[in-house]
């Protein structure tokens, strides 16, 4: 992949990342936060996003980002109160942001949202208007607005800019990137392309008024190159200042080194800020208290008193012709080591990105409106550089070979344990104690790798708010969704494989289990429905419950449709638990109406095998009128698992040791034979069928079958399992039959055990049904598939 | 192993010069062959790990370094009944389609380069219903019957009668 195509993948991991906080921001400001905290985090969030559509060329992606940025602008400075904000629209606009994003994503077109954009422009003109202020923001034309190409130089010093500032969470990111080809752009003058979205076409006119009290002042800010590292950006520095003083910014990048040696995260930007004001050093000097340090910069007063002929647009042009040359120059170069074919074309992908760039020169909103203050700066830089000390981004393919090497280790330790066996007495001691060592170091090692591979949660829960609010607004109900313990971490295998049924699940409960707000209330509840989604380690697995208050499952009708399908015997009597198990039998669904959303009978069912394939378990709690709970356990992993290595005839098995609940032996059980050969062994003063795993699994020799393991199933239930020898216990490494054969009944996988050979893995459901359909496959089965 | 025409397969459109590399191994008295390009490697006869209730021509799984493929017995597929396997019995690994596999075979004979024209159609033989047989190439000597490996490792053998009695004698 080349380097460009890579940077861009970044990005889009960025942006998951950024439209989870997005939502789950304004998901709780819906919910009724009033932490002006939260709006700044949601705003942070697009912003960057903003910032690094720009750097990419996505320019429909800018377009909306920056009118939802702006709206969520007005929330921050006060000109709208957060109770009065229309929340629900932002996340249907964080929605609209997500499917511009997959867009841009796989080069599709993106679909336009002028709905959303004319709502989002209603709530900074009703704010602004209320407050009579020159706010421009509020007028952000559409995305399809025609290109004007206002030279950027002019823009650059356009100071009154209503986007005010704190600290982005990323500046050290795609969008600082973003930041930095954004001034080299303003530099080098080619932003034609740039200005074309349109929103920076402020009018320049907010200048100082030329008759104003006051002197000039001289501004010179020479950050340290850590500013970015410390969190702050310029503009934020600068947005400190009264906008009506400001007369001009003036960026002097003549330090900025050259592209290939310049590290973005260094600034290397000065400033030069001319300000006609009446504010005293003291004052000035607390403007950049939160924000640059004493030595960061000086202030210079001119004897003169105020001179009004200063032209503000002087400045930038300035600024303009100072380096351009050389980063020219360097862009091109480094996009000629970027792309094979550094053409002219490539300019407008990074064009767009001066929305940020042209904001360093930013001065403040209006004083009147009260702003959050801004956090010391000496915390967020420390909390930044933790950040950056914890945490590294690893390519997932790397874990998986690192995981594959750790499984490959464990099977030549388990191989070399096997080996010692056979040495001499006095050899063989000093050895297996060094080998102990080793496979404890082994199962450390692995213990680890398992951590880096493991995950919260969280990236599954964080789609389901978007899917309860859509299919709220399909059909017709007021939901509430409650997430809990979306921190609890579980393996990527898990994590990649919990979408699908956790869709499902929560579909179901949407469309089956919830009742409309008129059916609620005649029931004597609230008019909104409450599903909670809730995650938690539980005795070595993950489990996921999805619970409603809806009407519960309506057990006449399931049983009805079961028999109508011949799934349930006319006259069979079940108990009512045993007929809410009746939603995970296939083809049936108690939808009066066929819908989109679920009902066509596909659902539960297909949950429940896919579930039960990756080794879990689901079931469901159901109580007429009340409400309705499905859960779901699933390993934390898939790679590995504690087996229980058990003997047969010639062949040996690994049966998990997750289903063993007890081992004896054969002669202290009482066995009794049913008809058709079936047998049963009383257990804990149970009946529990038995079966002989050579007959099921047709292994070869002659097995004797002296002990017996009893195993739990999936329904709950017990059974006995007769085999010759219990070989030991260890950790097995996962291997697939899938992947070059086929499924196999009676085993859910493979693994390798020391001597090389390969043992199957038990999975007693499988093995279950293998016994009763008397060792016949169906024809499909036997297949290789593919 | 690089070779020429490894990924190439049938193609009417290939120069008449155009050759195919094929190994020829044996089982009992016969040859097949396929297309060099399709064997991963040779190895000698290891002990596999039963399927339960597997085809008859699926002897079972074993551990390629580390990855777990199934190896099918061509005798039984084409209908001889069961290899006795010893030492001197050779899995042939293949690639098939997406996947990796082992042919089991008596022994493994040549590499042999023929033109593409020398190969000729199956005849339409009413034993051969999986289609197994992909083409024939006369040698001086025998007859190579090309296999196609994926009808082999489909259903080859399952249900052919000869493998039946063998197995049942």
């Amino acid at each position: 992949m080349d380097p460009l195509a890579e940077l861009k993948q970044t990005f889009f991991q960025e942006c998951e990342e950024l439209l989870g906080a997005l939502e789950q921001k304004l998901q709780a400001l819906d919910e009724g936060s009033v932490d002006p905290e939260d709006v700044n985090a949601a705003f942070r969030a697009i912003h960057s996003i903003k910032g690094g559509a720009g750097a990419f060329g996505c320019t429909e992606l800018v377009s909306f980002a920056h009118v939802f940025e702006a709206s969520l602008d007005h929330l921050r400075s006060g000109r709208v109160a957060i109770e009065d904000a229309p929340f629900s629209l932002f996340l249907r606009c964080s929605d609209a942001v997500a499917d511009l994003v997959s867009a841009a994503r796989n080069d599709e077109p993106a679909r336009p949202r002028p709905d959303l954009l004319e709502a989002l422009a209603e709530v900074g003109q009703a704010g602004g208007a209320a407050k009579a202020a020159p706010a421009p923001v509020a007028a952000a034309p559409a995305p399809t607005a025609p290109a004007k190409s206002a030279p950027a130089p002019a823009k650059a010093a356009a100071p009154a800019k209503s986007e005010s500032a704190k600290a982005d969470d990323a500046p050290l990111g795609i969008a600082a990137l973003g930041n930095l080809l954004a001034m080299v752009e303003a530099k080098t003058g080619a932003a034609s392309a740039a200005a074309d979205t349109g929103w920076d076409d402020e009018p320049a006119a907010a200048a100082a008024p030329p008759t104003r009290p006051g002197r000039e002042v001289r501004l010179h800010i020479h950050p340290d190159s850590d500013l970015f590292r410390r969190v702050i950006e310029p503009r934020v520095a600068l947005a400190a200042l009264p906008a009506e003083d400001v007369v001009s910014v003036t960026c002097d990048m003549s330090r900025v080194p050259s592209l290939e040696t310049l590290d973005v995260s260094d600034c290397w930007m000065r400033f030069t800020v001319v300000l006609h004001t009446e504010m005293s050093v003291e004052e000035i000097h607390g403007k950049f208290d939160f924000t640059l340090a004493a030595e960061e910069f000086e202030i210079e007063i001119a004897a003169m008193p105020a001179n009004d002929d200063v032209e503000p647009e002087l400045a930038a042009p300035a600024v303009a012709s100072e380096v351009p040359q050389n980063v020219a120059a360097d862009l091109s170069a480094i996009l000629a080591k970027l792309g094979p074919a550094p053409e002219p074309a490539e300019q407008p992908d990074i064009a767009p990105a001066p929305a940020v760039a042209t904001q360093v020169v930013a001065a403040a909103q209006p004083a009147a409106a009260p702003r959050p203050a801004i956090r010391p700066p000496a915390n967020d830089a420390a909390a930044a550089r933790q950040r950056q000390a914890v945490s590294v981004r690893v390519d997932l393919d790397r874990i998986d070979k690192l995981m594959n090497l750790v499984g490959e280790i464990v099977i030549t330790q388990s191989m070399l344990v096997e080996c010692v066996r056979s040495l001499p007495y006095d050899v063989y001691a000093k050895t297996a104690e060094g080998i102990l060592t080793l496979s404890r170091q082994t199962r450390e090692l692995q213990d680890h790798v398992m951590a880096v591979r493991a995950q919260p949660v969280k990236a599954v829960f964080q789609r389901m708010p978007r899917l309860v609010r859509e299919l709220a607004q399909t059909l017709g109900k007021e939901v509430r969704l409650v997430l809990e313990g979306e921190n609890t971490e579980v393996d990527k295998t898990i994590i990649e494989e919990l979408a699908d049924p956790l869709t499902h699940m929560i579909r179901n409960s949407m469309d089956h289990g919830l009742e409309t707000p008129d059916e609620r209330i005649a029931a004597g509840k609230g008019p909104e429905g409450t599903i909670k989604l809730i995650a938690e380690h539980r005795a070595g697995r993950i489990v996921i419950s999805v619970t409603d208050d809806g009407r519960g499952i309506n057990r006449d009708k399931l049983l009805s449709k079961a028999r109508s399908r011949g799934l349930v015997g006319a006259d069979e009597k079940l108990a009512p638990e045993e007929v809410d198990q009746l939603i995970f039998a296939a083809g049936l669904s108690t939808a009066e109406a066929v819908s989109d959303i679920s009902g066509r009978g596909v659902g539960m069912d297909v949950v429940r095998r896919n579930v039960e394939s990756l080794g879990g378990r689901i079931s469901v709690d159901s109580e007429p009128g009340r409400g309705c709970k499905f859960t779901l356990a699933l390993p934390l992993t898939l790679a590995v698992l504690e087996g229980m290595v058990i003997r047969c005839g010639e062949d040996r098995y690994v049966i998990p040791i997750a289903s063993v609940i007890e081992t004896q032996h054969l002669s202290n059980t009482p066995i009794e034979h049913l008809t058709f050969g079936q047998e049963v062994l009383r257990w804990r003063g149970e009946v529990t069928p038995l079966y002989r795993l050579g007959a099921v699994m047709g292994s070869s020799g002659k097995p004797d079958e002296n002990i017996i393991i009893i195993a739990e199933t999936e329904r709950g239930g017990n059974v006995g399992i007769a085999v010759d020898e219990i070989v030991g216990q260890q950790q097995v490494v996962v291997k697939s039959l899938e992947a070059n054969y086929g499924t196999v009944n009676g085993a859910s996988a493979a693994t390798i055990l020391g001597d090389g050979l390969v043992a199957l893995i038990l999975d007693v459901d499988s093995m279950l049904r293998l016994a009763a359909s008397g060792g016949r496959q169906p024809v499909t089965e036997l297949k290789m598939a593919g | 192993m690089t070779l020429p025409l490894g990924e190439k397969h049938f193609s009417s459109a290939q120069p008449e010069s155009a050759a195919r590399r094929i190994v020829t191994f044996r089982v009992g008295d016969r040859t097949f062959g396929i297309d060099v390009g399709m064997v991963r490697e040779i190895k000698g006869w290891q002990a596999t790990t039963p399927l339960p209730h597997a085809a008859p021509h699926v002897r079972g799984v074993l551990n390629l370094r580390g990855v777990i493929l199934a190896v099918y017995d061509l005798r039984t597929s084409i209908g001889l009944g069961v290899t006795d396997a010893t030492a001197t019995h050779v899995i042939v690994v293949v690639d098939v389609e997406d996947k990796t596999a082992g042919l089991l075979v008596d022994s493994v004979s040549d590499i042999v380069d023929v033109p593409v024209s020398a190969v000729r159609p199956a005849p339409d033989l009413e034993r051969d219903e999986h289609g197994l047989i992909e083409g024939l190439v006369l040698l001086d000597t025998e007859i190579v019957a090309l296999l196609d490996l994926a009808a082999v490792i489909r259903d080859g053998g399952a249900e052919a009668p000869a493998a039946r009695q063998t197995r049942a004698a």
